[in-house]
């Protein structure tokens, strides 16, 4: 009786089994393949050199892991492959330098943004405000309106043609006022327009709207000309000096050249208060504009002592940064750069987490109904980033010096075996192969500890639910009561950390350039197609598998692979490498559409 | 009085708006010497140095760019296959013909030749991606086969062909009317005929029964699968013609550029092609020249003003433009045609002394 039931489930089972083997078979034979690969390509290399060719391949593996980690989650929950990602990892970098080489800025820098941030926090009060500026009457936002564009001309006038007058050579002067007059007829121009349309606007819900819509962005355009302004007057390491103007765009050669000298504390172009006050309006102004951008105004919440709270906090810690700047600086740079390091990798974190949300809402919300065009702004912004880096960071590439506890020499240096990870060297020698604790010891843990903790997150928590029921289906989780918008923007931000989180990362093991961004960026979308577009594990498999495949070709470039053909043997150069990961792409895409672990479309 | 049959006459005046550009950008070199120079007819044929010689390479620029962001709109705008790997098109152009002439010291019929069957090889390259991949991952793809082929051409293992990271320079003129330095004018009208023939040609095979086949596959592929055309050899023949066009870009670049740069195989290439079509509206196929005026003069004279920042200011026009102004600058003159007519009729009343407008 007993062997008569058991007989048929065996079958079924061996069945499901040969059924799972058929439906795939690309799959499966795809990864022989790969597996196949890589022992031949190991049983190609000498026995010390195996190791840390694999090392070096998790290591690179676990900075584009960063990079496409974020792309990934994107991608599943909101369709938006975010051509900008690279760049946020490129920002990181940048940042990270900044923080741990030149504390000093850093400091002058938060202070004035903190106070543009700092009346976001009483987000309330800008919404009642908002609300009540649409009962006020037509005069009213005329006189908005007109403010705003005096204000827009008046900063452009600043930072562009009053700058461009005084430059060196006549002629550029001469285009400027050209450039004026014109700039100033379409100034003439927009404020004929915007009289028109007061005069046409009747009291009728569109008119009303329109008219609002207008008044939000003079708003903005207020807000945004005040902090700029105000901005400009604020002592700041990279801004005032004198010898910057001589050569412009190169914050980072004056700071190896040592050219860059602080400021005296009392520079400033204004009063501390003005200043300090008119940052403060201005980030209010934006605030209130942005709320009232906002084409429905639900429920505005009370505004509690929570708001207040945060507000208050943010601005005094805008102020006592501000009076305690030098003793903070002397402090933080008498720390070991270990400690200087770890504060780099949270502020640039926290700043791609900020930009992230930035884009989100600002930039990609508008245009959930135009796909492609969601594309085009990420590569804009991509674009952006990079001018922008090279604007104030300059074009040269550079490194940052490994931190402390990464970069020890002398007695008992190089350690020996896994545990000379923790010895505190620079080097480690395992199985005959010498290693870099900070490149193949740091950042793959980082990696793996990120990898593990993005999945506890994605399968234990309740957000994590929630981003997988999105990828699956975001109408129905929508329907079911969660605000979807606010998880879109949670993941994009979080991705966007986590790519400035590798990019800091980064920065030590490979240095600084404006092409790192576009580098990882290409290897991590590589990753994400290998790994299936939407699967988070599959991004970590491709990450992995591209790391691995440039690593081995680097050592293989170096050694030299015997072709069957050639009589010498061919040695790819270093500037090929990344060719061989996007052909691995193509032939995998082309073979499986759906990637390795991606969900196959029927 | 509409008569069926349309007569020659009726195709001219229809095309006067084409007629009037191309007899003004004729004269348009004759008009800057005399009038900024100060200089006599001859000086254009002559060569003479001036503004009218170094218009008429800006000119040619606007020309070459236009000939490759046509093409981009014919896939992108027209058909809505989303490639990533445009700039590849032209690049293979500009680099086949140069290393043929170069390297190899080909006749230029026969490296013209060697380029057009580069050009319809790399079509079918991408076609058979077509095959199996839709959508975005086409998209990533391709970029991938452009970004394989930017990598190669600016590797050392290629520098005696294609000149590494520097390019590929030294390539002569093979013919007096492709010498862009001693016979400026001759260039510029070989390659502004070369512009017109392709906007024309464009513009008829769009209107044509396959035209429509194209426009079919943007709004709604399995429509068109169901309607009994099979999809897949549309979309390949448009890969072809843009390819063909794309290259032929590349190749006046080669001739008239001292240096071909790896930039053009790059994304940042395939990015300028975008904005083009984006600037003068997507789908057009007008708005690919316009675009293309639009865009190389703003980044002439914005290069001019604000030197290093002006690539950030054309990032910033891009983001604007996708936000606000999404169907460019053709795509909202056509969308406003009507309300533009109604204020024209207006005006004509008003001026009018008989009629006074009623209420």
């Amino acid at each position: 009786m007993t062997t008569d039931t058991k007989q048929p489930e065996k079958v079924s089972k061996q069945r499901q089994r040969a059924d799972w083997l058929l439906e795939n078979r690309a799959r499966v034979s795809v990864l022989a393949a790969l597996a196949f690969l890589f022992i031949v390509a190991l049983a190609g290399l000498e026995s010390k050199d195996w190791f840390p060719t694999i090392m070096q391949g998790l290591s690179v593996g676990a900075l584009t892991f960063l990079v496409a980690s974020g792309l990934s989650l994107i991608f599943g929950l909101m369709d938006v492959l975010s051509l900008a990602h690279g760049e946020i990892f490129m920002l990181g970098a940048y940042v990270g330098w900044t923080v741990y080489t030149r504390f000093d800025t850093t400091v002058d820098a938060t202070v004035p943004l903190l106070l543009v941030i700092a009346p976001f926090t009483l987000m309330p009060l800008w919404q009642r405000m908002a609300r009540w500026l649409r009962t006020l009457g037509r005069k009213w936002h005329f006189g908005i309106w007109i403010l705003g564009l005096g204000v827009v001309y008046a900063a452009w006038y600043v930072i562009f043609a009053a700058g461009d007058a005084d430059a060196i050579e006549g002629e550029v002067s001469g285009a400027g006022a050209g450039v004026t007059i014109i700039v100033s007829l379409l100034f003439v121009a927009a404020a004929y327009g915007l009289y028109r349309k007061w005069r046409s606007n009747d009291g009728s819900v569109e008119s009303v709207k329109e008219a609002m819509s207008l008044t939000s962005w003079s708003l903005l355009a207020l807000g945004g000309g005040a902090a700029i302004t105000a901005m400009t007057k604020f002592p700041l390491v990279i801004w005032d000096a004198e010898d910057f103007a001589k050569s412009p765009s190169n914050f980072a050669v004056q700071v190896d050249l040592g050219t860059l000298a602080p400021l005296p504390a009392d520079s400033f172009g204004w009063p501390a208060l003005v200043a300090f006050v008119v940052l403060l309006l201005g980030g209010s102004l934006i605030a209130l504009a942005l709320s009232s951008l906002q084409t429905a105004i639900g429920d505005v919440a009370p505004l509690t002592r929570k708001h207040w709270t945060g507000f208050v906090a943010m601005v005094g810690l805008a102020i006592v940064l501000h009076l305690t700047k030098a003793s903070l600086n002397e402090w933080v740079f008498g720390l070991s750069t270990t400690w200087r390091f770890f504060l780099a990798i949270a502020v640039a974190t926290g700043l791609g987490f900020a930009v992230g949300a930035f884009i989100e809402v600002v930039l990609i919300r508008p245009l959930y109904d135009r796909p492609i065009y969601q594309l085009m702004i990420t590569l804009g912004v991509g674009f952006i980033l990079i001018e922008l880096v090279r604007e104030v960071w300059g074009r040269p590439e550079f490194t940052m010096a490994r931190p402390a506890a990464f970069n020890g020499t002398g007695e008992g240096c190089p350690g020996q075996g896994l545990g000379g990870f923790f010895s505190g060297c620079s080097t480690v020698e395992v199985f005959g192969g010498r290693l870099r604790v900070y490149n193949e010891g740091f950042v793959v843990l980082v990696g793996a500890l990120v990898l593990i903790g993005v999945t506890l997150l994605l399968k234990k928590t309740r957000i994590g639910m929630v981003i997988r029921a999105g990828v699956q289906d975001p109408e129905m989780v929508e329907a079911l009561g969660i605000n979807v918008r606010r998880v879109f923007t949670l993941v994009f931000a979080m991705g966007s950390g986590l790519a400035a989180l590798g990019g800091v990362l980064a920065a030590p093991s490979i240095g600084l350039s404006s092409g790192m961004g576009a580098t990882f960026l290409l290897g991590a979308i590589v990753a994400l197609a290998i790994g299936g577009l939407t699967s988070f594990p599959g991004a970590a498999a491709g990450a992995l598998l591209v790391g691995l495949l440039q690593q081995i070709i680097i050592r293989f470039g170096q050694t030299g692979i015997n072709l069957p053909f050639l009589d010498e043997p061919f040695k790819p150069s270093p500037t090929v490498v990344p060719a061989a990961a996007i052909l691995l792409m193509v032939v995998i895409l082309l073979v499986l559409p759906s990637g390795l672990l991606g969900r196959s479309e029927r | 009085m509409t008569t069926l049959t349309p007569t020659p006459q009726s195709w001219l005046r229809r095309r006067r708006g084409l007629l009037a550009m191309v007899a003004l950008l004729i004269a348009f070199p004759f008009l800057v010497s005399i009038i900024v120079d100060g200089q006599g007819l001859g000086a254009v044929i002559a060569n003479d140095q001036g503004n009218a010689r170094f218009l008429q390479g800006l000119a040619i620029e606007i020309f070459i760019l236009a000939i490759y962001a046509l093409s981009y709109d014919l896939i992108l705008g027209v058909t809505g296959l989303l490639s990533f790997g445009h700039a590849m098109f032209f690049a293979v152009g500009a680099y086949t013909f140069g290393i043929m002439l170069k390297t190899h010291e080909m006749q230029w019929v026969a490296a013209l030749v060697v380029v057009l069957i580069a050009a319809i090889l790399q079509a079918f390259l991408f076609g058979v991606v077509l095959v199996r991949v839709k959508g975005i991952a086409f998209a990533l793809v391709t970029l991938g086969l452009a970004s394989v082929f930017w990598i190669v051409i600016q590797s050392s293992d290629l520098q005696q062909w294609a000149g590494a990271e520097i390019g590929l320079q030294g390539v002569r003129a093979p013919v007096w009317f492709l010498d862009t330095t001693n016979e400026r004018f001759a260039f510029y009208l070989v390659t502004m005929t070369l512009m017109i023939l392709c906007y024309v040609l464009y513009l008829r095979i769009i209107d044509s029964p396959s035209g429509k086949v194209f426009h079919a596959i943007r709004e709604n592929e399995d429509r068109a699968l169901m309607l009994g055309y099979n999809t897949f050899w549309f979309k390949l023949l448009v890969l072809v013609i843009a390819s063909v066009t794309a290259s032929l870009g590349g190749v006046l670049h080669t001739m008239h550029q001292p240096i071909v740069t790896p930039n053009i195989a790059g994304l940042g290439f395939t990015v300028t092609a975008l904005l083009i079509i984006l600037i003068g509206g997507v789908g057009t196929i007008t708005g690919a020249l316009v675009g293309a005026a639009v865009y190389r003069l703003l980044q002439f004279y914005l290069d001019r003003w604000f030197g290093a920042a002006s690539e950030l200011l054309i990032g910033l026009a891009y983001v604007v433009l996708v936000l606000y102004l999404p169907y460019g600058i053709v795509g909202t003159w056509r969308a406003k045609a009507a309300k533009r007519k109604e204020g024209w009729e207006r005006l004509r009343t008003l001026l009018s002394p008989g009629e006074r407008p009623t209420s």
